[in-house]
């Protein structure tokens, strides 16, 4: 049904949308090109549910500690559900892939 | 060698702290990004962090005019899950919390049963231009696009609790707009302001630029707060609950807070006291021409550009062609408003061939002026850069 709607949406041209919204409005999904590496599987698991691979993206290099905080934060502050061993792991891959060297 | 000796000299004055200086500064913000060809509901297309939550950025050449149409407006939000479906008919503002009589306002009482009131004003991202520090900072690397200038209609927010009546102990007010997380125990965006706060330039807007607001700039309304960050501009208005004290909430007291001391700055991994962002510092920015482009020998080109502060109003752009050694002063354009984009011109024939660099500073009716963005102090969510902006062309 929803599909139907945005489908009908896209014909219509994505610019006349404001004449009508009282139908759905979809936001398009954008491919982000994010690095393969090991402990991918758990942050497509548990990173994807709130936010698109762009907030990793473009956060620029950062240091280990900067991406164990980040992720901390996603659990503290955000209440995402994501375990202990999880956490660690998913510091590991930020780190390996867009760290910048730094402890 | 005269590298050398540069190198020596620039040793020595770094000598005042163990990095050097430059290692806790800023410099220009990122000025490459590309244009997604991907465009989003009542966008062009636009320079795209995310698309969920939907963080979109202007390219600089948007500011080549004081006003920011709609359709490359940037667009910043917190949740994922935002809602895709509103229904004028249905929708509802609620006032509730410490008021004599709880209301429950449709767009079109707002619109009937007020009176309308406008104001141009700019929204900025308190995180724009973040990616000029270094070390990076914490946050989303935007450029300089991740704010614009609109002409907002709505009704004052001071009428609505007036309609509702505040009780005696009334102080704060919370505003709740209808994005979601995807986690109920996810806090959610709530802001809150001081009834002190709330000044007859605060409204409840439900057009934008003479148009509904577009669905991803907070359709059908949003908090306009002129003069601050945007943090505070909650979008799809929902909910005002009035209180007595002060809601510990995440997105007050955690997020969109600078170090609370003269310089608001501190070293990476110092943790300092902090305060809210709020009020904005006086900034400018050149749309035309942009990096890299190609300029004409002895042919005028007009310097376009913008200026804003956070209400002082602008007293002048001064534009320097010689890496600051001399300035020389813009024509301001028509005052729409102390809270609005100043736009700037001015008519430039390019001397020389090759590389040339274009400077713009603006100073504010408060004799305040931005600094060089190698003067500017790092902060660790990397808030409220205004260096003065650098673009460099190729004259031909």
């Amino acid at each position: 049904m929803k599909k139907t709607i945005f489908a009908a949406l896209l014909s219509l041209g994505a610019l006349n949308l404001h004449a009508a919204l009282n139908e759905d409005v979809e936001v398009p999904y954008v491919p982000f090109e994010i690095k393969m590496g090991k402990h991918f599987d758990l942050v497509q698991a548990n990173c994807l549910t709130c936010h698109s691979f762009g907030y990793i993206l473009n956060q620029g290099k950062q240091s280990r500690t900067f991406w164990k905080e980040k992720v901390e934060k996603m659990v503290d502050a955000f209440k995402a559900p994501i375990t202990k061993e999880d956490q660690a792991l998913i510091t590991d891959y930020l780190a390996e892939q867009y760290g910048n060297g730094q402890p | 060698m005269k590298r050398r000796s540069f190198l020596k000299g620039a040793l020595a004055g770094a000598g005042v702290t163990a990095l050097g200086p430059e290692a806790f500064a800023a410099g220009q913000p990122v000025d490459n990004r590309k244009i997604s060809s991907i465009p989003f509901p009542q966008k062009r297309p636009m320079i795209t962090y995310s698309d969920r939550p939907p963080l979109l950025e202007s390219p600089r050449y948007v500011f080549a005019h004081p006003v920011t149409p709609n359709d490359m407006f940037f667009v910043r939000w917190h949740m994922p899950d935002i809602p895709t479906h509103i229904d004028l008919g249905t929708f509802r503002i609620k006032v509730n919390g410490l008021v004599e009589r709880e209301l429950s306002l449709s767009v079109d009482q707002l619109k009937h049963d007020f009176e309308p009131v406008e104001v141009y004003a700019v929204l900025q991202c308190g995180g724009n231009s973040r990616s000029a520090f270094k070390p990076t900072a914490g946050g989303i690397q935007w450029g300089s696009g991740a704010m614009g200038c609109a002409r907002w209609k709505g009704v004052r927010l001071r009428d609505i609790l007036e309609r509702a009546g505040l009780k005696k102990e009334a102080e704060w007010v919370g505003f709740n707009g209808s994005e979601t997380a995807a986690y109920y125990e996810t806090p959610n965006f709530v802001r809150e302001l001081h009834l002190e706060e709330i000044g007859d330039h605060v409204i409840v807007a439900y057009e934008m630029n003479g148009e509904d607001l577009p669905y991803l700039n907070g359709y059908p309304v949003r908090l306009v707060i002129p003069g601050t960050y945007s943090d505070s501009w909650v979008k799809m208005l929902s909910n005002l609950t009035v209180t007595s004290d002060y809601q510990h909430l995440f997105f007050m007291d955690k997020a969109y807070r600078v170090p609370d001391n003269d310089c608001e700055c501190q070293k990476p991994g110092e943790h300092v006291p902090t305060k809210p962002i709020t009020k904005m510092n006086v900034k400018s920015f050149i749309g035309y021409p942009t990096n890299g482009e190609t300029l004409y020998h002895n042919s005028y080109a007009t310097i376009r550009g913008v200026a804003f502060d956070y209400g002082a109003g602008i007293k002048a752009v001064m534009l320097s062609f010689d890496d600051g050694k001399t300035w020389q002063e813009a024509t301001l354009g028509d005052d729409l408003g102390r809270y609005a984009f100043r736009a700037f011109t001015f008519d430039f024939k390019p001397k020389k061939y090759g590389k040339q660099t274009i400077m713009a500073k603006a100073i504010n009716r408060a004799g305040e002026e931005q600094p060089y963005a190698k003067d500017i102090k790092w902060n660790h969510g990397g808030y409220k850069f205004n260096g003065i902006d650098v673009v460099t062309v190729e004259v031909v």
